[in-house]
């Protein structure tokens, strides 16, 4: 083990972390056909307590002498508070505490752009007020009798509206994040374009969509005298504790957060929310345990969301179908407080281009701000530019997936790095094939009847190879019993089933034999947040590294019990013997011997290979039917056929991927939030008005993986698949509308009337 | 939500009564749509007055000469599976397929769903509307890609119930119960445009009571549909749909009835394109002229123009689907 400095994406983020990690090499293991475990459609590790209803969400936590908490939230998209009144509040019987920005500690949020309670609301759904009850309905009641009065400021909800000349400007700073857009260039592009023989040029724009996982945003608080105990719906526990006290201005250790169950976060549950902040606050002063669950409204209005797109996009190309050039330049509504909303990275990455220039602004409007949703930026992104090389294709009469191949990347062009693989082209191949690519319409809109069907593709690249630190201790017992221990959390994504696999796999005892124990900053060594498509290639190699370390422990547990060399002594199936077997020690036994003392070891992600850079890669193709009569878009059929390395569990990657496509046909076809630009305010918040795609809107989807293991990506192979899931798809099903109907719908999501509009222009 | 009582009469006349002493009151039939208002404080009722202790408001009965009477409380999962009803009322039938999830359907009744609420966003948040007493359709400058084309002004909602317009389409009566007296009317005549009543969707005064829909005969010349354009495959309401009862002799319409919903505050008729299906013959052609003469005279806001492009295709649609041109 050492302490090293290392590099790796987390999100669209290059991060740099200092952490201890292994520096054991291990060989890597053989092709799942020849394992146990790993491969294997297992079923879920925590599959029974989550169908018997025995798993305890965050949402379900009830601790003795709990208080209820809720929040009131601003109804207008930008004010000053005037005053500010809680005594009528105060006084309903049941209501313990109220704070608002008057009588709270002066605690920055959003960096140094807004405060814990602000007496400036910024968005519909800003937080104003936090009152504490004997239940939630009290709360709720008292928030209502909370008078507030605003001083109305102007606002801006929309793109547009905050990138006019006279636009309402929300911080003294304007209304561009940093001032001015995040650029990248490489070669020339004036150049490029000027050596193309076809120029093709567009601009595609994408809808705000909200996370909207199943479990809302929630936290249960607690003050054990100084330490506090937070039960939270969160991706990363260790980010939790670290944030919320420096809010607090307490020692790190003195806070625990916990989380076993959770229904969902895809990215909105990342950082803490003030929430939480608000939740610890009220406990202290009122002594009690807190518990602070927002409803469906708050989650549409203040729990974060993707940020929508406007794209103008140009592509140089020449007859033979060599790109020259490419431009990007993109705008997106990031909410009320600056974070980044670009959505360029896959025009950096996908296609060989030596001329490529981008620019992304991040625009500050009156919403709730953005917060990384499911491969931020990739996934609108891919769809406008998967748009635009799928009309340069058309344009120069060549099939698109030609076009594609003829512009295949063999190295990373934004540092030149090597990939640890590539298997892009396996992966059209195979994708072309399940969907019959031939069928396609090589005429797009040539169909006949009232309904017309076409296929469509796309292409994915993210990263998701995860890389240090990350931690997983293994002990085993006295009854020899094995326990996992990684403060990674399973977000519901089967993070439990995937590390009881990999311990199984490596001690090769029986996986009912395997504990596993996330989610406890007390309790478990430090893992990374649950983003970035980076757990499992994170995690899988420290519990591989922590078995491998365990195995080598028996063996000298053994050697000293048995009186014999180590070097004579080998592990196979659960049991140490020597070459005749006539000494053999079962795990059990080798632990009874050691007479109340454990076996522990410490297992770490090695680092990553220096030189290359795990991506992974695949290609969507969907076939849609298109009634031209009502514009309705049925998606018949995905296809998704993927490069992620080593497949951990066949039956949660698939539903991974099924999670993935939906939530992506979703965005393609129905999921936008609705504002009325007059009131600055949300219309559509709640799940009937958002349209998510319903039982009878989910087509048949076939998931191929082509690749068998990333060995220069880590010690299993493994790749992550969470974000990979969603990018092609809603390019691939707007590419499959365009070879049905022939017409272009440039704009998600594709509506009925969208469709109607483009068939009669 | 406010905090409400809990009525609880055993008969209709008590309901009757009640509701209209206490204008505060509200009946309460499966409750789908209320109780989302009251959560949303839309409505706060200070009683809610149960109807479904009513035992003589649920009921099907099919007789070849009076025709199907359905109890107003029956639970629309319970008509959607009757075998008379898919038999014969296949408007109906269809009518009810699109209308929900079967969650929705297990517990929502017939006279809810015709009695039930607009779906405008203003209306149903925290908006002044002129459904609700202000004096404004935000609906006009705001957000309107869900609204009316037709009958409009000065409230631009749609009408929200499928079965509604199945029902128009099939001539249904409809029995209403003022306390006292009975009486029965044409569907048609039930629904009111906003220029009547920009507060309400229907003629019924407080404490009147839809208690029965009755339905004619039909005969076996009669073929019936209903196709209902969503943004998604279920759990939404009609951007435009369609119902249609034809007799056919051969190749033929001697006369049907077409209605429309999702274009209008009501179930809509358009007059011109009802005249024009007597004696019509069925030919790619007509369908085609047919569906040109729909909705000559409309009244569409920003984002809601499609609607008049998608209500005369669906003419197309329902025609060629229902003879399989």
């Amino acid at each position: 083990m050492a302490i090293k400095k290392s590099k790796h994406f987390f999100e669209d983020e290059l991060i740099e972390t200092i952490g201890e990690v292994s520096e054991e090499i291990y060989e890597q293991l053989p092709n799942n056909k020849d394992l146990n475990y790993i491969g294997k459609k297992i079923s879920r590790y925590d599959g029974y307590e989550k169908v018997s209803g025995k798993a305890k969400y965050t949402f379900d936590i009830k601790l003795p002498n709990m208080a209820y908490a809720k929040i009131l939230r601003s109804d207008l998209p930008n004010a000053k508070i005037k005053s500010i009144d809680i005594s009528i509040a105060k006084n309903l019987k049941g209501v313990l505490e109220i704070l608002t920005y008057q009588n709270i500690d002066d605690i920055d949020f959003y960096g140094e752009n807004g405060k814990l309670l602000d007496q400036h609301v910024k968005h519909e759904g800003d937080e104003v007020a936090c009152i504490v009850a004997e239940s939630e309905k009290i709360a709720e009641t008292a928030s209502k009798l909370i008078q507030v009065q605003y001083e109305k400021l102007g606002f801006s909800t929309s793109i547009e509206q905050s990138t006019r000349d006279n636009s309402v400007k929300i911080y003294d700073w304007g209304n561009i994040r940093n001032g001015k857009p995040d650029e990248y260039e490489r070669g020339n592009v004036e150049e490029g374009f000027l050596q193309s023989d076809f120029i093709v040029e567009d601009t595609f724009t994408t809808e705000v969509v909200i996370h909207h996982p199943t479990e809302v945003h929630c936290s249960v608080v607690n003050w054990e005298g100084d330490k506090l105990i937070i039960y939270d719906s969160t991706q990363g526990i260790f980010e939790i504790k670290k944030s919320v006290s420096e809010y607090l201005k307490i020692s790190e250790d003195k806070v625990q957060v916990i989380k076993k169950y959770m229904g969902g976060g895809f990215g909105s549950k990342l950082e803490a929310g003030k929430y939480t902040v608000l939740a610890a606050i009220l406990s202290k002063k009122i002594n009690r345990p807190v518990r602070l669950a927002v409803d469906r409204k708050e989650m549409s209005l203040a729990t974060g969301n993707r940020p929508d797109s406007i794209q103008h996009l140009k592509v140089g190309v020449k007859k033979d179908g060599t790109l020259m050039a490419m431009t990007h330049e993109a705008k997106a509504a990031v909410g009320a407080y600056p974070t980044g909303g670009g959505c360029s990275w896959p025009f950096k990455q996908i296609y060989l281009c030596p001329n490529v220039k981008t620019i992304d602004f991040s625009v500050i409007t009156n919403t709730g701000k953005a917060r990384p949703f499911r491969a931020p930026g990739h996934v609108q992104g891919t769809f406008g530019l998967d748009s635009i090389i799928d009309d340069a294709a058309y344009k120069i009469g060549m099939d698109p997936l030609e076009f594609r191949l003829k512009n295949y990347a063999e190295k990373d062009q934004v540092w030149g790095a090597e990939y640890t693989s590539k298997l892009l082209r396996e992966a059209y191949k195979e994708g072309a094939e399940k969907i019959n690519w031939e069928r396609r319409n090589k005429v797009p809109g040539s169909g006949n009847g009232f309904k017309k069907r076409g296929i469509g593709m796309a292409t994915q690249i993210w990263w998701g190879g995860g890389g240090p630190p990350a931690h997983a201790n293994i002990e085993i017992k006295n009854d020899g019993s094995v326990i996992v221990y990684s403060g990674t959390q399973d977000i519901g994504t089967g993070t439990y089933t995937i590390i009881s696999q990999v311990a199984a796999e490596i001690l090769e005892i029986p996986i009912q034999k395997i504990e596993v124990i996330l989610g406890d900053t007390d309790k478990t060594p430090y893992g990374p947040s649950s983003g970035g498509s980076t757990t499992a290639p994170s995690i899988s190699p420290a519990v591989r590294d922590a078995a491998e370390k365990m195995k080598r422990k028996l063996i000298s547990a053994s050697a000293a019990i048995l009186n014999v060399d180590e070097k004579e002594l080998f592990y196979s199936l659960g049991s140490v013997s020597d070459k005749s077997k006539t000494n053999k020690l079962s795990i059990t036994e080798i632990a009874a011997n050691l007479k109340g003392q454990k076996l522990f070891t410490e297992g770490s992600r090695e680092e990553n290979l220096k030189g290359y850079v795990a991506q992974t890669f695949g290609a969507q193709f969907a076939e849609v039917e298109v009634d031209t009569l009502t514009g309705f878009v049925k998606v018949l059929k995905i296809v998704a056929a993927h490069d992620i390395g080593r497949t951990l569990n066949r039956q949660t990657l698939e539903n991974q991927f099924h999670g993935g496509i939906i939530q992506g046909l979703g965005m393609a076809l129905m999921e936008e939030r609705i504002m009325d630009s007059d009131f600055g305010k949300m219309l559509n918040t709640n799940l009937h008005d958002y349209k998510i795609p319903t039982m009878l809107d989910i087509p048949e989807i076939e998931v191929i993986i082509v690749s068998e293991a990333d060995v220069k990506a880590n010690n299993m192979g493994v790749k992550g698949i969470g974000e990979p899931a969603i990018i092609p798809t809603p390019g691939a099903i707007s590419n499959a509308v365009y070879n049905a109907i022939g017409v272009r719908v440039k704009s998600l999501p594709i509506t009925p009337n969208k469709i109607l509009k483009a068939l009669n222009s | 939500m406010k905090t409400f009582e809990y009525m609880q009469p055993e008969n209709i006349e008590s309901a009757s009564k009640f509701l209209t002493k206490n204008k505060d009151s509200i009946a309460f039939a499966g409750g789908t749509d209320l109780l989302g208002l009251m959560k949303d404080d839309i409505f706060s009722p200070k009683q809610l007055v149960n109807l479904k202790k009513i035992g003589d408001l649920n009921f099907i009965k099919y007789n070849e000469n009076e025709g199907l009477r359905i109890g107003a409380l029956t639970k629309l999962s319970e008509i959607e599976n009757h075998n008379i009803v898919k038999e014969k009322y296949n408007v109906l039938y269809q009518s009810i397929y699109e209308l929900a999830t079967p969650q929705l359907k297990n517990i929502g009744t017939l006279g809810g769903n015709i009695c039930q609420r607009p779906r405008c966003f203003y209306f149903r948040g925290d908006y002044d509307c002129i459904r609700k007493g202000g004096d404004t359709c935000f609906a006009i400058t705001g957000h309107n890609k869900y609204h009316c084309i037709v009958g409009g002004d000065p409230c631009y909602i749609v009408h929200p119930s499928d079965t509604a317009v199945a029902l128009v389409a099939l001539n249904a009566k409809f029995k209403i119960f003022d306390g006292k007296n009975e009486k029965t009317i044409p569907a048609e005549e039930f629904f009111i445009l906003p220029n009547v009543d920009e507060t309400k969707e229907n003629i019924l005064n407080s404490g009147e009571l839809l208690t029965e829909i009755i339905i004619p005969p039909i005969n076996n010349n009669t073929v019936s549909s209903y196709i209902k354009v969503k943004e998604r495959g279920a759990w939404d309401f009609a951007l435009v749909s369609i119902a249609g009862v034809f007799n056919k002799n051969d190749n033929k319409i001697t006369d049907g009835k077409i209605v429309f919903g999702g274009v209008a505050p009501s179930p809509w008729q358009d007059k011109k394109i009802n005249d024009n299906l007597v004696s019509f013959n069925l030919t790619q052609e007509n369908i085609k002229k047919l569906s040109s003469l729909a909705f000559e005279k409309t009244d569409v806001l920003e984002m809601n123009e499609y609607k008049v492009t998608l209500a005369k295709n669906l003419i197309i649609k329902l025609l060629l689907e229902t003879f399989n041109i």
